[in-house]
């Protein structure tokens, strides 16, 4: 018996029951949150976004997410931005065999080829896609090709986006470069010849150098470039997992003697890294700058006049190096079928905003956005469209890619041939050994 | 209640009665024993069941994996036997990024003990403001990998970059700091020195200050100069704290790989690539965990000898 007020109740006994509350806290906790989906599911479908735009075009992916979340107040619209490269790819990868991924995700079409055939996505269903507005004929033929894997549908293009050819207007004008129209005339920057000459023209009037190229610190960069000019060299490939890697080795070596012709310190600074690069074209040290399309906003900043063609055409046949930005469904352990008709809905509203898209830069693969009289005023947009019609892609083989491992280790092994410290040969090699490796390499999908 | 226990005193037949703690109650000690060993247990019990969960359960199931030809994706869990590790074996990769690890293992340990001791005997020779010195050789180390990184790119960058400027200020050939294959790793060297070199600094500092006065007062009287001082007194007496350091430094080297994917991401042309980028590249960008699990148990395996044999002496001695 305990006199006077006292409740009976030691320190220890508090803490006890502490302890016990949170763990009953933290237990009902995850309780609920087991419950949310289901609980979502009779109520508003969820669905969940991922993308990897933090630049410029993630402010417009963010808008073009809130027009749709607006247009369908019955869908609980959520949209994640992850940083891209590389490991994007492993959180997707991770999340879609965990069985729980967001409902829909952002992929480059070009890792396509490393995702669809181990099961890590669904394809989509052709009738519920036409059901929204949304079919075959509103693709260009390329690109809808690109998102198919075995008869079926993948990826849903959002957009082509080339790496092309900046230009300063007045700069690449005073070089007596512009046509009729005061634009960079395409066909005064064609040829190796005439491509060199034109940059020598442009370093004259900026007194440094002609074309910005930051190959430094960026092998993704290097091999886009080496890419489309092998292509345009009539390079082919054949790439067959368990066999050597087979390329046109001579075609390799032209593209290479250019590059290096190129990287002189008058056409194109030797030592230069993109942001170096960028600065030089910012600041009118340089007048042309290659570059993805992408960084069009960061350009237009500074310069808001810049003008831009496709990748010029250096070699015989044109061809502009170019990925594309789709839509892909992660597959679900446990798919919802409301879930999955409002991701359908939430998908093709986003391609309908694909106007807003081709702000950043990017050319909408939605043909009805790009024939619209808006799309045709916006430039320099409008100038460079034609790219998306000689894209040439990453090659078809698993660990090709956006973000990948690949594109790593190609330009890595190019780099000391652009800096003037080996010969062309020697990048060749090196590419030929690395691709033999990655061909020996099991896929793991 | 039968305890045997000779040191006993309470009479038999009674029942121990309870006495004061000292007082030879041997029964009630060892209950208290116990007891003290069960709430140790629990007092044990979180943290046990954090390393069990984080340390314990991984470093098991990656073995498991290491045998198996798992996939990030998900697929091909089948039992492989020794397959991963024979293609470890015969994978060139393996070895050119072990090397270069070694590599910056070596170039960095050597200048990270040696200047971290050259800058604890400065500072404790009596350098005017000591806490500002203090300060400056610590404060690097409190920075976050990614911005060390950050910081070191800026200097660091090609035709733009400060330390490029001021060389062609100078009128020198610009350096390809982190673009030239022979220069990028002494520069990731460089920056790692200059971020880490506070915490063994710190170590020597700390045991400069407890080598006893006495036996500098004694050296002085018997005529010992400065130059003798430190040579006879101060270096043998750091002989142990260096062992420490040495051994702390060569695993924290041998663990590099943030500022290396930072700064070039293992380029150019592969040179600065360590293992564990591979390692990394290999399970988390290519998805092959079984193969990357492998690799990963070879190095540890290498790593633990390694430990093993310089601590060996060192044991000896204690």
């Amino acid at each position: 018996m305990r006199a006077g007020g006292s409740p009976g109740v030691s320190r220890r006994d508090v803490l006890r029951a502490a302890l016990v509350g949170a763990g009953g806290i933290a237990l009902g906790g995850s309780l609920a949150a087991c419950a949310t989906p289901s609980a979502a599911g009779a109520g508003r479908p969820a669905v969940m976004i991922w993308d990897l735009f933090s630049g410029g075009d993630g402010a417009l992916m963010q808008e073009m997410v809130a027009a749709v979340a607006a247009e369908n107040p019955d869908i609980r619209l959520d949209s994640t931005t992850l940083a891209w490269g590389s490991p994007y790819y492993t959180k997707l990868a991770m999340a879609s065999s965990g069985g729980r991924p967001p409902e829909a995700a952002v992929m480059h079409m070009s890792r396509l080829a490393g995702y669809a055939p181990g099961g890590l996505l669904e394809p989509f269903d052709l009738d519920a896609l036409a059901a929204l507005g949304v079919r075959q004929e509103h693709f260009a033929p390329a690109v809808w090709e690109k998102a198919q894997y075995d008869g079926q549908l993948y990826a849903l293009p959002l957009d082509t986006h080339p790496y092309i050819l900046f230009n300063n207007p007045e700069l690449v004008g005073q070089a007596g470069l512009t046509g009729a129209d005061g634009k960079l005339d395409y066909d005064a920057i064609s040829g190796t010849d005439g491509f060199l000459a034109a940059g020598r023209a442009v370093a004259e009037v900026t007194g440094e150098t002609g074309v910005g190229w930051g190959y430094l610190r960026d092998p993704a960069g290097c091999w886009r470039m080496f890419w489309g000019l092998y292509t345009q060299n009539g390079g082919g490939y054949d790439l067959v997992p368990g066999r050597k890697a087979e390329l046109d080795v001579d075609a390799a070596v032209e593209v290479f003697e250019f590059l290096q012709e190129m990287v002189d310190g008058t056409v194109a600074a030797r030592n230069q890294d993109g942001g170096a690069a960028s600065g030089r074209f910012m600041s009118g040290r340089a007048g042309m700058m290659f570059s993805g399309e992408w960084d069009l906003p960061m350009f237009r900043d500074a310069l808001p006049e810049v003008g831009a063609t496709p990748f010029p055409t250096i070699f015989d046949q044109p061809a502009n190096y170019a990925d594309s930005h789709a839509f892909v469904l992660p597959r679900q352990a446990h798919a919802d079928p409301a879930a999955r008709e409002a991701t359908y809905r939430v998908l093709a509203g986003l391609l309908k905003q694909s106007m807003t898209w081709a702000s950043a830069g990017h050319i909408p693969a939605y043909q009805p956005v790009v024939e619209q009289d808006a799309y045709q005023e916006l430039t320099p947009q409008r100038d460079y469209a034609r790219a998306a019609e000689i894209a040439v892609f990453d090659p078809d083989v698993w660990f090709s890619g956006g973000g990948s491992d690949f594109q790593n280790r190609m330009g890595d092994a190019m780099t000391d041939t652009l800096s003037g410290e080996a010969p062309p040969r020697t990048a060749v090699d090196r590419i030929l050994r690395e691709m033999d490796r990655l061909l020996s390499q099991p896929n793991p999908a | 209640m039968t305890v045997s226990n000779p040191s006993i005193t309470a009479p038999a037949g009674k029942a121990p009665v309870r006495q004061p703690a000292g007082a030879g109650a041997a029964g009630g000690t060892r209950k208290s024993l116990r007891e003290r060993d069960r709430s140790g247990y629990l007092f044990v019990a979180p943290f046990a069941v954090a390393v069990g969960f984080f340390l314990v359960w991984p470093t098991l199931y990656g073995l498991w994996m290491s045998f198996t030809d798992q996939s990030l994706t998900g697929t091909g869990s089948e039992f492989i036997g020794f397959d991963n590790y024979a293609e470890a074996f015969s994978d060139p990769q393996v070895w050119e990024t072990l090397l270069h690890t070694l590599w910056f293992t070596v170039l960095s340990t050597v200048p990270l003990v040696l200047v971290a001791l050259i800058m604890a005997l400065l500072v404790h020779t009596g350098l005017p403001g000591q806490w500002v010195w203090r300060m400056s050789f610590f404060a690097p180390y409190l920075l976050t990998s990614a911005v060390v990184s950050a910081l070191s790119a800026w200097l660091f960058q090609p035709d733009i970059g400060l330390l490029d400027t001021w060389m062609t200020q100078l009128g020198l050939q610009p350096i390809g700091w982190l673009t030239d294959e022979d220069v990028a790793m002494f520069s990731i060297a460089l920056v790692t020195v200059w971020w880490t070199v506070g915490f063994n600094f710190l170590l020597y500092l700390a045991a400069l200050q407890g080598i006893p006065q006495q036996q500098y007062e004694a050296a002085t009287i018997d005529g010992a100069g400065g130059w003798r001082r430190l040579f006879s007194i101060t270096l043998p007496q750091l002989r142990t704290i260096t062992g420490v350091i040495v051994v702390l430094q060569l695993l924290a080297s041998l663990k590099v790989f943030d500022q290396i994917y930072l700064l070039t991401g293992g380029g150019p042309n592969g040179s600065t690539r360590p293992i564990l980028e591979y390692i990394y590249d290999t399970g988390f960008t290519n998805y092959r965990l079984g193969y990357a699990s492998a690799i990963s148990y070879v190095f540890f395996a290498l790593i633990l000898v390694f430990t093993l044999v310089r601590l060996m002496p060192a044991r000896k001695e204690a």
